[in-house]
Formats: C-alpha cells, sequence, structure tokens
C-alpha cells in the first residue's frame, strides 16, 4: 500500500475543514457541469490528483503556471487518500492500540477485551480521509488550480477529451492517473470478495478472512483484521512473504504471525472459488495446500497495475507498454516531450512518495527548470507489525547484481528501548561499500521501522559512510540509536554489544 | 454554396493584442483551405491564421503591424462551391445561411504545420545563456540547409548557427542581445523538403479538427536529456558521485556531469564550490591565456594621474583581441621585409583605372596584390597551409581564400574572399570593394569571414615603411603591406626613380623558415613587376 503523510502540508481543525468542504462543492459543481461543447484551456493539465497529481498541479502552480486537475472521482487525493496508505494507517493504529494493550496483560497492567465497533472505527477513519482531502481542496484553491471532476482522455497531442462532454487544451500535460488492484478473472461477483479498497469497510466484521497474496498491501489489512479478533489465512503463490524482500527481514515479523494466524500457505495457488450461503469456499492447490476451506470475507491482493493504457495515450503520441507502463527520462518526460508521466505509471515501486517526487520534478520542468529525478533511494516501508522498512541497496538485489558490500547488524534485544517497549525481536542492519565505507542501503524490522529509516535515507542521499553515522550523536535511549550502533559495527567501535574483533 | 465570408482570428487563447508580422496573401489570390494568410506573434510565438476554406481572397482589411483579438475580422474570402468549411459546429448552421462569419479552425494554429520546421539552438557544448550577436536573416528570406542563420557569441568564440532547412523564413524568435541555450527556438522555416524528423513530432492523428494551441516559449520540447541544453551527462556516474542532493539540483541547473568534478570535501565530497569552479574552468578553459604563469601588466589607477574616461571595448575588440594575443604568444613569428617595383603596375593601373570605373569597379592596387598573392602561394604551397592540431602534420589547403584586413568602425575585421584563384583582377576588385563596404557596414554574414587561408593586411593607403603584421592562426603567414613611394633605384649603371611598395611577410617559424620566407617575397615582388601576367583573365 502506498504511504504518505500529510500533516505537514494540511493542518486543520473542523471549522477550517467544513469551509473546505463547502468550498470543494463550490469549485467542482462549476467544474461539474460546463457545457458539452466546452473548451477548457490549460498551460499545464495534470491527470489524476493523488499524491503525485496533485503535489504537480500545486508546484506549478508555485512556479507560476495556469494549471488545471482533472480527478475523476468526487474527492482528490486518489488512491493513497481515499483508499490507501491513509485509511489503513487509521485501522493499524486502532489494531496497535489493541495488541499493545493485550500484551502489557503478562506485565501487570490487565485491560478488559475491547468491545470493537466496527462502525465507529470506519467513521472515524473516514473523517481522517475526509479532513485531509477537503485540506487539498482548499491548498488548490489558495493557488487557483482549476479542478474538474471527469475522467479524461487523449485526443491530440494538445487535447483532451472528458466524459462529461468538454475538452482540455493544453500546452503541456502530466500524466498521473496511477494504478488499480490487478483483478483475477473468473473470480465470483460477490460482495464478500474485495480488494484492497473494499477491506478497508470493516462493516460487518468477517469471522474468518483469506488474504490472497502475501505483499505489502494485502499483508497490512491482515494485520488489521486479525487486531479486530478476525481469524485471519494468508495465501502466496511463491515460497515467501513479501517477495523481493531481504528474507532476514521478514522472518522476525513471520515467526509473530505464524503463532497469530490461522494459517499462512506458502508456495500454494488458490485454484477455484465459489460463493456459497455461509460464505466463499476456496479450493487449494500446492504442497501445504488444506482441503477447500470456506471464508467469510476474501481479500484479493495480488499486485497492482499501472493505468497508462486506460487514457489513450496513442492518440498523443505517447508510448506505453503491455503493462500499462509509459516510459520517461530523468527529466519525467515520455516520448512526447510536453507530456510528462510519473507515479505508478511509470517504472519503479508504485509508492506515493516517489510519485510525489517525480511530481515535483515533471512541474519544474514543465515550468521550464532544469530539473531531474535524481534520487538514489527510494525506501519502503510494510506498516505491518513489526513494521518492515528497507531503503537503498537490499541483500538480495546485491547479491542478484554481484555488488560487493559488508553487512552491519545491532539486534533490538540489546536496545534498552526496544526491550522497554516489549519487543525485542527487530534488528537495523546496514549495508556498507567496502572500499569507501558509505553506506549503500539498510533495513530496519520492528516497532517504528518506517520512520527510522528515514534516517538511513539521508545518509545514503549524503554519501555518509560509517564514520558520519556513527559519530552523529543519537539521543538515548531511542530506537534510532540502533541505526548509530548498526554503524559503529561496521566500524568496530560498538560497545553496546561484544563483537569479536574482525580486523 | 458559393459565398463571401468574412475571414476572422480564430481563438488565440491567453492573447489579446497580438501582432500582424506578415502578411502571407494579397486580394485575388486563390488559397487552400489551412493555407496561412496572416502571420501573428505573441510573446511566445508566431502563429499563422490559415484560411478557414479554400477560394479566392476578395480582400485582406489588416496590414503589417495591426493589433489582432480572437474574432477581429481580416478580410473576406470567395468560398468555393463544395468546399467544406472548417467550423465548429456551433456555427455551422450559420454558415449555410449565407454572408456569414466562419471561425478559422485552430487546427492549424500547431506551428508544426506540415513543412514548417523550427530551428533551435545545436549542441554548442557546456555552454547556456550564449548572447545573440547578430541575426542574419529575416522574415521572407530563402535560405538553404547550412545557411548560417544567425551568430551566437560564448566567452570563447562567436559561431553560427546554420539552417538545418531549405526553405523561407517564416519567423524570426530571437533578436540581437536575447540570450539562448541549446534547445531554444531561434527561427522557423517554411521548410521545402521538409525532414521526416519534423512530420514525427506530430500527433498521429490529422484530422483537420485536431486542436493544438501554441505551446509556451517555455514548453519543454527542449528539456529533454537528449534534446535539451544539458550537455551529455554520464548517468551512470552521476547516480554514484559523491554529492549531496542539493549539490546534485545544483549539478543539473548547470548541467554539470558530477563525474568530471573533483570534490574538495572531507573524503573527495563534491560540494557547491567545486561544481561552481568546474563550470568557471569550463567557461574559460579554451580562452584561458596559454601562459597563465605571465607576469601581469601592473594595475595602475590612471584617475590619479589626470581625468579618465571609461569605454568599454567593442564587440568585435572583445573577439579580436584575444584572438590577436593567442596567435602572438602561440606563434613564432618572424617578419620578412622586401620591396616590390610596381612602377609599371602602377602605370597600367592608371590607365585601366578610368574604364574600370565606367564599368563600377574601383581598380586598387590591392586587387593586383591579392592576384600576385595566389601565383606566390602556388609556388609555395606551404604558405597556405595551417599546423595540424597535434602539431605533427601539416595540412595543406587545395583552396585559395585571401582575407584582408579592414577597418572598420567598431575594430578590425577580416572579410575573405573566396576561390581568389578563380577570379580575375577586375573580379577580385569588385569583391574587395563590396566586402569592404559591407564590413564597415557591419553586415558582414558569418560564412564572409570564415575560411582564409592567407591574410593580407594592407595600411598602403594610410601610411608607414613596414610593419610587423601579426599571423591569423592557424593560418601561418599574413602579408602585410604598406605606402608605396618613389625610389632610387640602381639599375647598373644609373639610379632610377622606381616606385617601390614595402611587404612585410610575418610568418610561423614553426612552419616556415627563413629560405622559404624570402623565396616567397622574392618571388611575389618579382610578380608584382609583371603586369601582364597579373592582368590575364582566368580561363
Amino acid at each position: 500500500m502506498t504511504d504518505k503523510t500529510h500533516d505537514s502540508t494540511v493542518v486543520m481543525d473542523p471549522s477550517e475543514r467544513d469551509a473546505a468542504m463547502s468550498a470543494a462543492v463550490t469549485i467542482q459543481e462549476k467544474a461539474l457541469t460546463p457545457g458539452p461543447d466546452a473548451i477548457h484551456r490549460a498551460e499545464l493539465v495534470v491527470i489524476g490528483s493523488g499524491p503525485g497529481g496533485y503535489t504537480a498541479a500545486f508546484r506549478a502552480a508555485d512556479l507560476g503556471l495556469q494549471v488545471t486537475l482533472i480527478e475523476r472521482y468526487p474527492m482528490l487525493g486518489g488512491v493513497c487518500l481515499n483508499v490507501g496508505c491513509i485509511p489503513s494507517k487509521a485501522l493499524l493504529h486502532a489494531a496497535k492500540v489493541i495488541d499493545e494493550a493485550e500484551a502489557m496483560a503478562v506485565h501487570g497492567v490487565v485491560f478488559g477485551k475491547p468491545t470493537i465497533d466496527a462502525v465507529a472505527l470506519g467513521e472515524w477513519k473516514n473523517q481522517i480521509v475526509v479532513r485531509l482531502t477537503g485540506g487539498l481542496v482548499q491548498l488548490a484553491k489558495q493557488r487557483k488550480v482549476t479542478v474538474l471532476q471527469a475522467t479524461a482522455k487523449f485526443h491530440s497531442a494538445n487535447r483532451l477529451e472528458l466524459d462529461n462532454g468538454g475538452m482540455v487544451e493544453f500546452q503541456q500535460c502530466i500524466i498521473a492517473a496511477g494504478s488499480q488492484s490487478v483483478r483475477i478473472p473468473g473470480l465470483p461477483d460477490d460482495p464478500r470478495i474485495v480488494d484492497s479498497s473494499g477491506a478497508l469497510e470493516l462493516y460487518p466484521l468477517p469471522k474468518r478472512l483469506l488474504v490472497v497474496g502475501g505483499g505489502i498491501i494485502g499483508l497490512e489489512m491482515a494485520c488489521v483484521y486479525n487486531s479486530l479478533g478476525v481469524e485471519v489465512s494468508v495465501v502466496e503463490l511463491m515460497d515467501s512473504l513479501m517477495p523481493g524482500t531481504d528474507p532476514d527481514l521478514v522472518r522476525p515479523f513471520l515467526k509473530i504471525i505464524k503463532k497469530r494466524y490461522d494459517s499462512i500457505m506458502l508456495g500454494t495457488k488458490v485454484t477455484g472459488m465459489h460463493a456459497t450461503v455461509p460464505g466463499i469456499e476456496v479450493s487449494f492447490e500446492g504442497k501445504n495446500a488444506p482441503i477447500a476451506q470456506v471464508y467469510d470475507r476474501v481479500l484479493i491482493a495480488v499486485g497492482r497495475r499501472a493505468n497508462g493504457d486506460k487514457l489513450a495515450a496513442d492518440k498523443a503520441g505517447v508510448s506505453v507498454d503491455e503493462r500499462g507502463v509509459i516510459a520517461v527520462n530523468k527529466q519525467m518526460q515520455t516520448n512526447v516531450p510536453h507530456i510528462f508521466a510519473i507515479g505508478d505509471l511509470v517504472p519503479g515501486p508504485m509508492l506515493a512518495h516517489k510519485a510525489s517526487h517525480e511530481a515535483k520534478v515533471a512541474a519544474e520542468v514543465a515550468a521550464g527548470e532544469k530539473s531531474a529525478f535524481d534520487a538514489r533511494a527510494i525506501p519502503s516501508v510494510a506498516y505491518t507489525d513489526p513494521e518492515i522498512a528497507w531503503v537503498g541497496l537490499t541483500e538480495t538485489d546485491a547479491k542478484r547484481d554481484g555488488i560487493e558490500y559488508e553487512k552491519a547488524h545491532f539486534p533490538w534485544a540489546a536496545s534498552g528501548r526496544a526491550l522497554s517497549l516489549g519487543r525485542d525481536e527487530g534488528f537495523t542492519k546496514l549495508l556498507f561499500d567496502k572500499a569507501s565505507g558509505r553506506v549503500l542501503g539498510g533495513g530496519i524490522v520492528g516497532p517504528g521501522a518506517g520512520d527510522l529509516i528515514a534516517e538511513v535515507g539521508l545518509a545514503i542521499e549524503m554519501g555518509a559512510d560509517a564514520t558520519d553515522i556513527g559519530r552523529t550523536i543519537h539521543p538515548h535511549p531511542t530506537l534510532s540509536e540502533t541505526i548509530a550502533f548498526a554503524a559503529e559495527a561496521f566500524e568496530g567501535t560498538l560497545t553496546d554489544l561484544y563483537l569479536p574483533k574482525k580486523r | 454554396m458559393a459565398d463571401h465570408i468574412d475571414i476572422v482570428i480564430p481563438d488565440l487563447g491567453d492573447f489579446e493584442d497580438v501582432e500582424v508580422i506578415e502578411i502571407l496573401v494579397g486580394a485575388g489570390d486563390s488559397v487552400s483551405r489551412e493555407d496561412g494568410l496572416i502571420t501573428l506573434e505573441t510573446d511566445k510565438a508566431s502563429i499563422d491564421v490559415p484560411a478557414p476554406a479554400s477560394g479566392k481572397i476578395v480582400e485582406l482589411t489588416v496590414s503589417v503591424g495591426d493589433k489582432l483579438s480572437s474574432g477581429d475580422v481580416i478580410g473576406k474570402i470567395f468560398v468555393e462551391v463544395g468546399d467544406t468549411l472548417l467550423v465548429t459546429p456551433a456555427i455551422e448552421a450559420k454558415i449555410a445561411q449565407g454572408d456569414t462569419t466562419v471561425m478559422s479552425s485552430p487546427a492549424s494554429l500547431a506551428p508544426e504545420s506540415v513543412g514548417k520546421q523550427t530551428i533551435s539552438v545545436p549542441d554548442i557544448g557546456d555552454f547556456s545563456d550564449v548572447e545573440v550577436i547578430e541575426v542574419h536573416v529575416s522574415v521572407g528570406d530563402e535560405v538553404n540547409v547550412e545557411d548560417p542563420l544567425l551568430t551566437l557569441e560564448t566567452d570563447k568564440a562567436a559561431m553560427d548557427v546554420p539552417s538545418t532547412a531549405k526553405g523561407t523564413v517564416e519567423s524570426v524568435l530571437v533578436k540581437v542581445g536575447d540570450t539562448v541555450s541549446e534547445g531554444s527556438p531561434l527561427v522557423i522555416v517554411a521548410a521545402v523538403d521538409a525532414p521526416e524528423t519534423a512530420t514525427e513530432t506530430k500527433p498521429p492523428e490529422k484530422t483537420v479538427t485536431v486542436a493544438a494551441i501554441v505551446p509556451a516559449e517555455k514548453a519543454p520540447t527542449s528539456m529533454s536529456s537528449q534534446a535539451q541544453g544539458l550537455p551529455a551527462i554520464n548517468e551512470a556516474g552521476f547516480s554514484k558521485a559523491h554529492a549531496s542532493p542539493s549539490v546534485r539540483k545544483l549539478a543539473r541547473e548547470l548541467g554539470v556531469d558530477l563525474v568530471q568534478v573533483k570534490g574538495s570535501g572531507a573524503k573527495a565530497r563534491i560540494l557547491h564550490d567545486d561544481v561552481k569552479a568546474f563550470v568557471k574552468k569550463v567557461m574559460t578553459g579554451g580562452a584561458a591565456m596559454p601562459g597563465g604563469g605571465m607576469p601581469k601588466v601592473p594595475v595602475i589607477d590612471f584617475a590619479k594621474f589626470g581625468a579618465v574616461d571609461l569605454q568599454p571595448l567593442t564587440r568585435i575588440q572583445k573577439i579580436s583581441g584575444p584572438r590577436l594575443q593567442a596567435s602572438w604568444l602561440n606563434l613564432p613569428h618572424v617578419t620578412q621585409h622586401d620591396l616590390a617595383d610596381i612602377t609599371e603596375l602602377e602605370a597600367r593601373r592608371q590607365e585601366l583605372k578610368g574604364p574600370a570605373r565606367e564599368r563600377g569597379i574601383s581598380l586598387t592596387p590591392l586587387a593586383f596584390v591579392l592576384k600576385a598573392c595566389i601565383a606566390a602561394l602556388k609556388e609555395y604551397p606551404k604558405v597556405n597551409s595551417s599546423l595540424s592540431e597535434d602539431g605533427l602534420s601539416l595540412v595543406y589547403k587545395q583552396y585559395y581564400h585571401l582575407g584582408f584586413a579592414a577597418e572598420t568602425e567598431n575594430g578590425l575585421m577580416v572579410p575573405v574572399i573566396r576561390d581568389a584563384d578563380k577570379k580575375d583582377v577586375y573580379e577580385l576588385a569588385k569583391e574587395l570593394a563590396e566586402l569592404s563596404l559591407a564590413a564597415r557596414e557591419g553586415k558582414l554574414k558569418a560564412d564572409q569571414m570564415q575560411g582564409a587561408s592567407f591574410t593580407i593586411s594592407s595600411l598602403g593607403g594610410i601610411g608607414g615603411t613596414a610593419f610587423t603584421p601579426i599571423v591569423n592562426a592557424p593560418e601561418v603567414a599574413i602579408l602585410g603591406v604598406s605606402r608605396s613611394s618613389l625610389q632610387p633605384v640602381w639599375n647598373g649603371s644609373e639610379f632610377k626613380p622606381r616606385l617601390m611598395l614595402p611587404l612585410s611577410f610575418s610568418y610561423d617559424h614553426r612552419v616556415i623558415d627563413g629560405a622559404c620566407a624570402v623565396r616567397f617575397t622574392t618571388f611575389l615582388s618579382k610578380t608584382l613587376s609583371n603586369v601582364d601576367a597579373l592582368l590575364q583573365a582566368i580561363p
């Protein structure tokens, strides 16, 4: 699930939010009713208002371009804000509170069993979404960005056709139309079979949930449902969870969920699903395949597909590959230089924070600035419990590409702060260039790993080496110390752990 | 349907009061639908207003310089029967009724209508924000591929931007004084043979209803890493350079390949200052004085000694100064002096001068000197050569393009007479006069100042007995000519008054030795004495 927090850009109290919402209505009502032959003109048009699209639109507006932002849904923010990162994080927070309360029982703080009001919980989650998306409308208004609610398709290299009959003539365009969940063909059409968006609607809470796909999105929702008391099973075609992630990072998480989940079926294929009255009957095939099981909800989370081929981009001369992906250069330009593409529908990981950075590059280039996407590392985070985060070089990639590296590892079992959180399963690892000592990558597993990984990202971008990190004083006692300790472990100056002399 | 229809300015987007810069047709002209009628120029681009239909222009009611906005009527067209009008559905109904108003389709507003080619600044190395110092073409000029369109001047050199298309200049997007970078659009040419690339960039759909508004000047067509001002960057190396994101951003802005920058920070980290220093080095590198370690001329505050007036060097002085210094410092100069007896030549010239003037030709002594030089250069081809870049071989030129120093208000210029060996004295004299005039008027085209294989500097019109001209490197020699004077010459039995022309022949001693030089001047003197040979017509 793509992630980005917007607290820094959107801070509103409820009264402001109401104003924003009414502003939203005004803007959109105006925009919603263009005449059938209305031709709208824009110096820059942005298709899609997710973290990539709105960032591009706002940055371009700040640089003086006259911008139109087109969004097919009534709410700005795209998948991330509406049915992705943000609402899922609200639910994950609830899950965390439940789990931590329960975990304290053995240490002498005993709560009663929680009552879950799935409707109220869902309402809280929705309020967060409304507040953020309302904030976006306000930000668009302040920047005089015109927002149109419509589905856009290219008509030519300088014109978009809208499904409401309107037209937008543009000088430049940024395609930020994102991705969508991959559907498995042939599944019964049943409300109990949902994708990641549907999984965010908790009510009615199922008793047994099957998550098809052991990737990040599926496992995050598995965590939520499990904490809410649902029996969760995960089925994954590959032999590991979060395929592609360094196995050591996944292992502590796997150990925990093995105890908590009904079953984790790796190397297992779903061979059929039938809607029956008591639930969805699912049959499996593979070495650990059980007999057919019945679940009252099935989450399909087998990946996302780029939306690049849903825009008639060929009419503008823009090349799109068979996976819906649009190739771009470092300036985020497609093969048609005045048309840019960013976010999930260009190569690279489908992550909100990648999209927003690409967005700024595209907007700057569109405004005539010399800008390029030069980031060296894009962090990835699974907001599971424990969180798993990594950035830069992974051991998996290093081995595949034959890149020499040296690993330094610090187990959280030696961190006072981790122990006082009641969590000792995590660790921090850093990968260094043997010759220069510069940090190439890092991985962290444990509570708060997603926040901690930012420091490693900064270190990579700044070209820091182990000494730079180790000699930076980290506050004690924090989990951030574990990054400094890992660096010290590489240097041989670590005192919080006894490591045999390496040289 | 055959009707008189008003021709109306189509929707111009946000532009108003757009100036008419050219009228492309006149009353009575037959035009096809979408033919350009007039050209408008906004501050961003120029736009042709297309004919709304095929037909005959009845009248055009605008002239160059008029300011127009969307909806203004610019004339009438008599529409041929059966022609489909370019109309939007909303107003189609009205047209059917006869004398009505037709909106031209914005379709043809696209600047890249078939055959139109925008010529941009080509790869100019590491330079950006280069000044346009001369524009050689204007709207309506016919240009061929490789014709110089304008001249740019960097710190290092002036360079011509050649046309990449053959056709008519539709509009010139820059003026003298503008700064441009690689990829900046300069001139739009209505190409006769549009190269395929011109059509490649067009959207695949070509129906007349396709609307395309004019791309903004800052449209990033010039920003792709292939086509833009950024010089080629080693991306693989760039992505590993020891430089923080802010330094990388600066490097992108300046187009600096970080691979080539040496970091001065801790652990060879590249700092902002390193990037800036690198750019400075590149910009000044080629122009750096070879004797960088030379003792400097003392800096004096002249105002201490009396009133002073600070006048900037002219552009030409700024260009020629470093070149002269480079030649003076790089080439071991030797000057050979000689006197040529031009008594007979001058007598004949006086006879021929009058008839020549009737043909509009001013038959100057210099024309004869040029003619004699050609003969001498053919006899001593080394003088018509250049040293190869590595200094290991000689480049013998098979052509004879003669430069001649011309004094202008702004400074020294050296126009070039091409293929001087194929021209007789009269033609040389004529071209001398034309090029001198052009030089004085500042109208020399770049190709009229390039390609000389030997240069002549004549100061004889002013005076002097001898001087030591500086070779116009990479040429290897230059002939200086001073004022001729009557001198007593011993003919074996008595002194006779002879008209003697002083020659000062400076040469690059790395290429030409003293014996060769004096043979050259001796040959030249002898040739100048043989006026009949000089007057021979070119076969």
